[in-house]
């Protein structure tokens, strides 16, 4: 695979979606080699592997095909586990023990394995069956309620945010296990829970309660961390073009004001301090609403970020795609694909001075790596892999 | 590591307070949890010295300040990596290190709205809307932790250290899944429409008591049955609502008739029956909801954290893992500003005592 950091570590994939797939594509950009099973059965929706989703997520992996409810399978998945560093799986919790496949087990197999269960709530518990996807995991976590704009009807994020997150954790508990390892020379069972990793990102509401202070509540745009004000989200010229800004200090404050050609304002004792304008919030928002609907985003945030105010566009996909500061930092990647053609891929955000992603590779066509694998890294005889293939248990 | 007299180094306006008057701010209790804190006038020539002395020391820094600034007070990477060649650097700003916005000024608001997370997020007739608790940081210091974990894997092999760049705009906008996907290959510009996922299949509906999240992207007809057994179900059982594609397209319908039912129950009645059929449905909780959660309190997700307010310590989220059964255990509280200086100048830097008062007394430390 790719010449990276992971270089040599060899990780058996059996996510699918979004969750388990972002983790392993963190472990494949840095060198691993990503074994994703999948097999014809399941190879649908966001697991057929012409969707450009698919594409997107499994970059830089190698695909075998296995269908798992064969009892030849189990024994082919031992075996992969001896030659193995790493497990990730993302079923419910019944799905890996119905295979024979805990970690108890493969542990026989490998005594330094590393697996990483990532399931909706975690393999214990009262709700541990609980099925789940993002979406219902940003519920039940409070960031669809405190992402609205008010308390009588929730909206929360559009899109599966939390999968990202979740992912991030995966790979987190994956290098955090490998770096045991190294020091230890002992393997781990990780059981990381998709729920928790959401709870996470709202640790200072959760703590709210129990500090006994007002209740988190939703509040649109603003925020409860930083007081800012003016901070919003304005309209701009166009249809449906908005900006942000927002401004915290007094000198920004002064800034905006020399930008809207009203320094008026700035010895205006209603707007001299911080706490003051929070209290004209509503003013200054018309305000600023007046301004920004006269001019391009663009214009706004190009005037307010040249004098000191931050200030952002309200981007679509369509504008990160031609984003010419994601550009010059080369943020995203094309990647040739034998079916699909030039794709164009998102960069990883981490990135390491020097590094250059030049040698990515698409993702895998369905089993395109099932002679390699059976053959080269398990050693099965021509007879045997062709055997597997007529039988169906390699497909 | 702040400022002596505990003022923020950070952003401006920040409601963490300096010094003395620091309240129990969940924030920075929850953010500074399990570690130590020392301060230091970095600015200050002595105080650079000695900034380089625990950099000599030290395995990562990480460090949020505008691109550019730590080279302006003599601590760029390379003088950084001088001191100590396998030092691991992850510098976490708004754009990155480099291209034509790496000067913009950033806070959440603008992290979300550059990267495309405000657009997707909200109700149609609205304005976009920015997601709660400053998830461009969250999400970017994830990438960063996950980062640091590479570069000291990376560090066994080659002994050298590294310096890692983390854009804000970027983490948020590679934890986008659908949204750039099916603009970069379908070319469809995704947009917000409330509650409703991008595929129609979800969305949220009210009940007595809360609201609900509801999906029926799976057992459509069972979800049916289950409404109209409660005569509730209205046109739903009509053959063209079994089509995945027309249900899809009139799904406003389907809400419609869904609602006047869910209206009329409990959420957690509804989910336990929804999940027994295995359905993904979830009740949009509020933070007392999570804080209570049966399942959380089984896992021993939370975790005191010091002494600390009234009532002993907040209960305060741990790891969302578990290393081989055992969960994260209790944590130290957030440190007061300078809490550690003793432990850190002294016993790991090895200053005397009286060197230790002396830059006290000068405001180095």
């Amino acid at each position: 695979m790719l010449d990276g950091i992971l270089s040599g570590i060899r990780v058996v994939d059996l996510t699918w979606v979004l969750a388990g797939p972002f983790a392993t594509r963190i472990l494949a950009d840095c060198g691993a080699e990503v074994i994703k099973v999948q097999s014809m059965k399941t190879a649908k929706g966001t697991e057929a592997n012409l969707n450009g989703y698919f594409n997107t997520w499994n970059r830089n992996k190698r695909s075998i095909t296995l269908d798992m409810s064969r009892p030849e399978a189990r024994d082919l998945m031992l075996r992969l586990a001896t030659i193995s560093d790493v497990m990730v799986e993302n079923f419910s919790p019944r799905v890996m023990a119905n295979w024979g496949l805990t970690y108890e087990e493969l542990k026989k197999a490998n005594e330094t394995l590393i697996m990483v269960s990532m399931s909706a709530m975690g393999q214990t518990g009262p709700w541990k069956d609980r099925v789940a996807f993002a979406p219902a995991l940003h519920a039940l976590s409070g960031l669809t309620y405190l992402s609205s704009y008010g308390d009588e009807q929730p909206v929360g994020l559009g899109y599966a945010y939390g999968d990202h997150v979740i992912g991030l954790y995966g790979a987190l508990a994956v290098l955090a296990a490998l770096e045991d390892r190294f020091r230890t020379g002992r393997g781990h069972h990780v059981d990381l829970s998709g729920y928790e990793a959401l709870c996470t990102l709202m640790g200072p509401a959760i703590m709210g309660e129990s500090l006994g202070g007002t209740p988190a509540r939703p509040q649109g745009n603003r925020s409860d961390r930083f007081d800012a004000c003016p901070s919003g989200c304005y309209p701009c010229r166009g249809t449906d073009r908005w900006c942000v800004i927002s401004v915290s200090t007094d000198e920004e404050w002064g800034a905006l004001c020399r930008v809207l050609d009203r320094v008026d304002l700035r010895d205006d004792e209603r707007f001299r301090t911080l706490a003051a304008r929070c209290s004209h919030e509503e003013q200054l928002d018309d305000l600023l609403r007046g301004w920004t609907a006269e001019q391009t985003a663009e214009e706004v945030v190009a005037f307010l970020q040249e004098a000191g105010v931050p200030a952002g566009i309200v981007q679509t996909a369509e504008d990160l795609a031609h984003d010419p500061h994601l550009r010059a930092r080369r943020y995203f990647v094309p990647l040739e694909h034998p079916v699909l053609g030039r794709t164009l891929a998102d960069r990883s955000p981490i990135r390491f001075e020097e590094d250059e992603p030049l040698d990515w590779k698409a993702a895998p066509q369905l089993g395109e790596d099932n002679r390699y694998v059976f053959r080269e890294l398990l050693g099965l005889t021509e007879e045997e892999f062709l055997g597997h293939q007529e039988s169906g248990v390699i497909s | 590591m702040e400022r002596p007299g505990g003022g923020s180094i950070r952003r401006p306006g920040s409601s963490a307070a300096s010094g003395a008057a620091k309240r129990a701010d969940p924030f920075s209790e929850y953010t500074d949890a399990n570690k130590l804190g020392i301060t230091l006038d970095i600015e200050s020539e002595e105080g650079r010295r000695l900034f380089l002395r625990l950099v000599a020391k030290a395995d990562v820094v990480v460090e949020s300040f505008p691109p550019g600034h730590l080279a302006t007070i003599g601590c760029s990477y390379e003088v950084m990596s001088g001191a100590n060649p396998g030092l691991v650097l992850a510098s976490v700003t708004g754009f990155g290190q480099t291209g034509p916005r790496s000067g913009y000024r950033s806070c959440d608001l603008v992290a979300c709205a550059f990267g495309g997370q405000m657009y997707v997020t909200g109700e149609p007739a609205a304005s976009p809307l920015r997601a709660y608790g400053e998830q461009s940081s969250c999400v970017a210091s994830l990438f960063a932790a996950v980062g640091v974990l590479l570069a000291l894997i990376k560090r066994r092999k080659t002994g050298k250290g590294e310096h890692i760049d983390i854009s804000s705009q970027e983490a948020v906008a590679g934890t986008l899944d659908h949204v750039l996907v099916r603009y970069l290959y379908d070319g469809i510009v995704p947009r917000r429409q409330g509650s409703l996922a991008w595929n129609r299949s979800s969305f949220i509906l009210p009940c007595r008591d809360g609201h609900i999240h509801v999906s029926i992207a799976q057992q459509w007809e069972t979800l049916v049955e289950w409404v109209a057994a409660e005569g509730m179900a209205e046109d739903l059982r009509e053959e063209r609502w079994n089509d995945e594609v027309y249900r899809s397209r009139h799904v406003d319908h389907v809400m419609d008739v869904l609602r006047r039912w869910t209206l009329g129950h409990d959420v957690e009645e509804l989910v336990e029956t929804a999940q027994a059929m295995r359905f993904p449905w979830a009740a949009v909780a509020r933070p007392a909801d999570v804080a209570s959660s049966p399942q959380l309190i089984a896992r021993e997700f939370f975790r005191a954290a010091g002494p600390a307010g009234p009532g002993g310590g907040p209960a305060m989220p741990g790891m969302p893992y578990r290393f081989d059964g055992s969960s994260s255990g209790p944590a130290r509280r957030a440190p007061l500003p300078g809490e550690d200086n003793q432990r850190v100048y002294r016993d790991h830097l090895g200053l005397s005592e009286e060197e230790v008062a002396r830059l006290a007394r000068s405001g180095i430390i």
